[in-house]
């Protein structure tokens, strides 16, 4: 099968460039929307195109001759929301049936109510604009795979780590200068997969006979805890356990100025009134917030203090998560069985860390 | 107008290529030498006019043209080749025989074969061929070069080098990741700064070994350990891929030197022995005695490569020997291809087993 890889540059598209071009099984064609992305796909000898996941006509050009589709792109929640309906019109102009859609767990939010599964009503009523963007864009994706008549699927991975990712690079930041810490020693569940098993979902995806314009909700086999993640990373680097801030209360959180700014600014109807507002204003409050920097530190008088912990409002609600996301409907309807464990995934992934860090 | 009279009549300057390297750096740079009097913009040339507009905008006075053969600049111009690697050795001949002079961007050209035609045409016409790598203007590179050379801190023990970072240039086109238009990666493209530095502070090294992830295509990663006969040992990691600390770190007989990259007056020195590191910047050298002129800071990275044009207009008038001839880009492109010759591919522990395997046929495919 040819398989269009879109976003084939970033953490999850990169590796699974990987995957299918040494696995051999698939055709790849890398779809990046500028030159310099190409970095990593252009390590192997395959076929890239540049295409602008938010461009239609560009779009369909570099879907052109594809089997199957996989958007892997991201972009802010603007972006976010105007992808699925811009990748199923290209889709559907390129001859492209079968789609691909990473969606995200979030689309649940950051803690999700006992009981949860796919079947469960999404609403966009979030403090986070970017999980509002998820459950309209994924909702964006599904009406316009009815519209072409595609066949698309939409995955649900929760917090997705492995090579290049994030969740391990971040972790090991604050880890060494003592600003990780854990809520409730780290009880609550993360809802994890390794990027692996995640492609293997896409993988399903790929070859599935039914189930198609239905979302699936995929993770790791192993039910893992925040205290699992968090101490198998710290062990791995050297950094001590008892290292790690442990919380039992969590701060109130206050938006700042900017974030209040681009909520405000992400939501449907500011968008709708936004061409009417002059480019050089736009541009001019573009400057400012991005100028804008938080109050200057205490007196020349004051002692370095001992780190402090870390604390995102989106981190803060995931470790009060105490549900588990089943993958019953995955497992029936696409084969999904991920197979690597908790415990390989994280050994691949600090083997990436030491590799990209340690190379010296 | 010019804020400053210049002594010297004006250089006349044909930029060939007006891409992202032209519009960055060439670009300030010419347009104050040209206030200061210094240089003159004769031509711009680029088959793209869109690539010339800014260029064109800064210096209306200038020709602007598609090719090369179209202009008729005088004899003794300097022509800046800015173009991709696979078009300098061409460019380069021309401009030497229509009695140009040339400072040809880095890599000096694709091949070592190119550069030693380059060379020798330039040697032939007796027109200046100098190559663009200006890191070796840095205040902080002369710094470390001094260290090396009158052994201040002892012996070299060992360095480690990590530099790069997800790629991020503005390409305009793909042609940095296409192997049919360029026959490196990383180690080609900012590999080429580090060994010329390397090469010029220490010398070659005695033997070396060299690992990519190249796996059919371009490398992303790239890592040279390099031994020297006084047997100091080196690595150098190179990405496109992930942040690195951008940091060179020297170890000596009597202490520790780091550079970060591109910090053309700054370095960081640990003297075996004293309870602090200091963080330096550099300075116009003190005299024995209090005076009450104030020391001035050394060059900034922009100011380097202004020095680098300025090299290049004294020789070309005789003032002064052109600082990195031909012959020295030369030898970082030899030490290059080298590598690329006997190249292993770097693991990638996160690989499947099935994937190593494939990845080794794939990575040992011509």
């Amino acid at each position: 099968m040819k398989v269009a890889i879109i976003g084939a540059n970033g953490f999850i598209g990169s590796r699974l460039v990987e995957v299918l071009h040494l696995g051999g099984q698939h055709q790849v064609v890398a779809v990046v929307r500028q030159p310099s992305s190409l970095a990593l796909p252009a390590r192997f000898t395959l076929e890239w195109r540049l295409g602008d996941a938010l461009n239609t006509t560009s779009l369909a050009k570099s879907l052109a001759g594809c089997d199957a589709v996989v958007h892997a792109a991201i972009g802010d929640p603007r972006q976010i929301e105007r992808m699925p309906a811009v990748l199923c019109a290209a889709a559907a102009q390129a001859g492209v049936k079968r789609l691909v859609y990473l969606s995200s767990a979030s689309v649940h939010g950051q803690i999700i109510p006992p009981g949860t599964t796919e079947a469960s009503p999404l609403k966009a009523d979030f403090p986070f604009e970017y999980n509002n963007a998820k459950v309209r864009a994924e909702g964006s994706f599904f009406a316009a795979c009815r519209k072409y008549s595609l066949a698309g699927y939409a995955l649900r991975p929760g917090v997705v780590y492995g090579p290049r990712s994030r969740w391990i690079a971040d972790l090991v930041g604050e880890l060494r200068t003592g600003q990780a810490w854990l809520y409730e020693n780290g009880g609550g569940l993360c809802n994890s997969i390794y990027v692996d098993n995640l492609i293997h979902a896409v993988d399903c995806c790929l070859s599935a006979a039914r189930g198609t314009n239905e979302a699936y909700l995929v993770g790791d086999a192993e039910t893992v805890t925040w205290a699992n993640f968090y101490h198998l990373v710290a062990d791995s680097i050297g950094v001590s356990r008892a290292g790690i801030h442990a919380l039992s209360q969590l701060p109130e959180f206050d938006k700042s100025f900017r974030e209040k700014v681009e909520n405000t600014v992400a939501q449907p109807w500011v968008q709708s009134l936004l061409p009417a507002v002059p480019y050089k204003l736009k541009r001019a409050t573009k400057t400012v917030l991005a100028s804008w920097t938080p109050p200057a530190p205490p007196d020349a008088w004051s002692l370095p203090s001992a780190p402090r912990p870390h604390i995102t409002q989106e981190v803060a609600m995931l470790q009060q998560n105490r549900w588990r996301f089943p993958h019953a409907k995955a497992s029936q309807t696409l084969g999904y069985a991920p197979p690597v464990t908790f415990a390989e995934g994280m050994r691949r992934s600090l083997s990436w860390l030491r590799f990209a860090t340690e190379l010296v | 107008m010019p804020t400053t009279t210049a002594t010297h009549t004006p250089q006349p300057v044909i930029l060939v290529g007006c891409g992202a390297v032209s519009q960055l750096f060439y670009l300030p740079a010419l347009r104050t030498l040209v206030a200061r009097g210094e240089f003159s913009v004769y031509a711009l040339i680029d088959p793209s006019a869109k690539a010339r507009e800014p260029l064109a905008s800064a210096f209306p006075q200038a020709h602007q043209l598609e090719s090369l053969s179209a202009c008729d600049a005088p004899a003794n111009s300097l022509v800046v080749i800015a173009t991709p690697p696979r078009f300098h050795a061409s460019q380069t001949l021309e401009a030497v025989a229509r009695g140009w002079h040339v400072l040809c961007e880095k890599p000096m050209a694709s091949t070592t074969t190119e550069c030693e035609q380059m060379i020798a045409a330039a040697r032939d016409a007796q027109r200046i061929l100098g190559v663009g790598l200006y890191k070796r203007f840095f205040p902080s590179s002369a710094y470390l070069k001094a260290l090396f050379t009158t052994g201040q801190l002892g012996e070299l023990r060992s360095f480690a080098i990590a530099e790069g970072g997800p790629f991020k240039w503005p390409a305009a086109t793909p042609s940095f990741f296409n192997k049919a238009q360029t026959h490196g990666g990383v180690l080609l493209d900012i590999g080429v700064h580090v060994l010329d530095l390397l090469i010029w502070w220490l010398g070659e090294p005695a033997r070396f070994l060299y690992a990519d992830d190249a796996m059919g295509g371009l490398e992303t990663n790239s890592r040279v350990e390099l031994h020297y006969a006084n047997g100091a040992r080196g690595i150098v990691h190179l990405s496109r891929d992930w942040a690195t600390t951008n940091e060179y770190r020297f170890v000596f007989e009597r202490g520790i030197v780091a550079w970060k990259t591109n910090d053309a007056n700054g370095l960081t020195v640990q003297l075996a022995g004293t309870p602090s590191a200091l963080y330096t910047q550099l300075i116009t050298p003190l005299s024995p005695n209090l005076s009450t002129a104030s020391s001035t800071l050394q060059a900034s990275n922009p100011q380097s490569f202004i020095a680098q044009l300025q090299n290049l207009a004294a020789a070309i008038r005789g003032d002064a020997s052109v600082f990195i001839p031909g012959e020295e880009g030369l030898r970082s492109l030899r030490l290059i291809e080298t590598c690329y010759r006997e190249r292993a591919l770097i693991d990638q522990p996160w690989f499947t087993p099935a994937e190593t395997t494939r990845a080794r046929q794939l990575a040992a495919q011509p």
